[in-house]
């Protein structure tokens, strides 16, 4: 919703803003901590956009430009699918489609000791947390929980797994449920894992439900809620027969 | 004394506009820019981990590879290539990214005019589609001088030839601002005065130059229109909104 933001004459919230729109004015809001997400860097005394995309605000204090790319920007506690690139004595190299390899710690597992150390080969696929991302360092990734528990983190087996953007995935998990998730499991029986990064991966018993499944998460990108359902039912009307 | 242009514009007109973004499929970002005949193709691969040799590890490193339409490689784009590279730095934001490379390449689709601008706005727009992180876009624009003392804007080949001086213009773009009008000032001047790239061929007197200047920077503010109305209707599609 667009609030407006102290006294300022017009407001960019859930406006498109194009790089170098200056979104924010600090000296009108005084004693007042502003988190800035992705996409809007501190410039002296304004706030302005890097990206371009849709400017969002979240009470109380947050702000961020919303875009859906190819690439990712990792942020701490995102889940996201990485590949294995390399194995070294002390970390997996892991690569997640950001700027930089991420670095997998070979204990950050649950349970994970020195002599129960996983043997992943490379292009193994692996389901992450992103625990920290700092500016000139490589992120680092676990596969436990904040508290130490697996919770499904890991190496995921069998199925199939493509690339989308970063837009798609986030709709994709967005609650409550994507309308093509919710309309394919009416009918079929699937598990997926989405990354933030932009990556999906799909497993079901029959390789013709996991084909069925990937195509219409691909095709739906453009789509509405609506939309989504009739291509879904016009799809499993064409294969039912 | 009114010029005569051949295809009936008028010295300050600019040639159609077109554009489009995500138009490769491998490519991390990618753009075509059209301005009438002449077309240029940009794509972005990166941020990629790791600088080249003489880069600063601290700052991103950007590499520009141009292609030109026929013929060898050449002088003539190893300079295209270099005033790329130097306004694609000023553009960016260096220090969000550091020790990465990101390349860009230009592929010259068709040459009618004005080849150096179309493939500076080609590639702020494949930048954008990218997700690299900018300070604001930078619009880019061809002045030319005929030898009455008219500045001409957008020539295509034919006038190109016929003109005595010719300067391409690179501006930052027009921004909306939650700022009242006049408070974000430089040096008593707002930020769209300031100029990123100035390259000129022929021989020119001082006041023609800063004649081109005045007509180029009136100019800029279409040019961001356009691509700021280009960037609204892509993100009606629900997927750019997330």
């Amino acid at each position: 919703m667009g609030t407006k933001v102290s006294s300022s004459p017009i407001s960019l919230i859930d406006q498109t803003v194009v790089p170098g729109d200056v979104v924010l004015d600090l000296s009108n809001l005084t004693n007042q901590t502003i988190k800035l997400g992705s996409g809007l860097r501190q410039d002296n005394d304004v706030i302005s956009s890097m990206r371009a995309g849709k400017l969002k605000y979240s009470k109380p204090n947050k702000y961020w430009v919303e875009s859906s790319h190819k690439r990712y920007v990792p942020r701490p506690e995102d889940h996201v699918l990485g590949i294995v690139v390399d194995s070294k004595a002390d970390n997996f190299w892991v690569d997640i489609k950001g700027p930089q390899l991420a670095l997998l710690p070979v204990l950050a597992f649950e349970g994970g000791t020195r002599r129960n150390i996983p043997k992943f080969e490379v292009g193994t696929l692996l389901y992450l947390r992103v625990v920290k991302t700092n500016a000139g360092m490589n992120p680092e990734l676990s596969c436990t929980d904040a508290s130490g528990k697996a919770a499904q983190f890991g190496p995921l087996r069998d199925g199939f797994m493509f690339e989308t953007s970063t837009g798609l995935s986030r709709m994709l998990l967005s609650s409550p449920t994507c309308p093509v998730l919710e309309a394919l499991g009416k009918k079929l029986s699937y598990e997926t894992a989405f990354g933030l990064n932009g990556r999906a991966w799909v497993n079901a018993a029959a390789p013709r439900t996991v084909i069925i499944v990937a195509n219409a998460i691909m095709n739906s990108v453009t789509l509405s809620g609506t939309q989504q359902r009739i291509m879904v039912e016009k799809l499993l009307e064409k294969i039912s027969d | 004394m009114e010029i005569d242009r051949e295809d009936g514009r008028t010295p300050n007109q600019l040639r159609p506009l077109a554009c489009s973004r995500n138009i490769l499929h491998r490519s991390h970002g990618s753009a075509s820019w059209s301005q009438g005949d002449t077309k240029v193709l940009a794509a972005v691969y990166g941020p990629k981990a790791g600088t080249k040799k003489n880069e600063n590890p601290e700052k991103a490193c950007f590499e520009v590879i141009w292609k030109p339409k026929t013929g060898q490689i050449g002088k003539v784009e190893k300079e295209y290539e270099l005033i790329l590279k130097r306004t694609i730095q000023s553009i960016c934001v260096l220090t969000v990214n550091p020790n990465t490379t990101t390349s860009v390449i230009i592929q010259v689709v068709h040459d009618d005019g004005s080849l150096l601008p179309c493939a500076i706005n080609a590639a702020c727009a494949a930048l954008v589609d990218a997700g690299i992180p900018m300070k604001h876009l930078a619009v880019a624009i061809c002045c030319c001088l005929a030898d009455n003392g008219y500045a001409v804007l957008d020539p295509n080949k034919l006038e190109e030839k016929k003109m005595t001086a010719l300067a391409y213009l690179v501006f930052p773009n027009t921004t909306l601002s939650v700022l009242p009008e006049g408070s974000s000032l430089v040096e008593d001047e707002p930020v769209e005065h300031g100029i990123i790239t100035s390259v000129t061929h022929g021989v020119m007197s001082v006041d023609d130059y800063f004649l081109c200047v005045e007509n180029g920077r009136a100019a800029t503010a279409s040019l961001s229109a356009f691509f700021r109305k280009n960037f609204q209707q892509s993100q009606r599609d629900p997927s750019k909104a997330g």
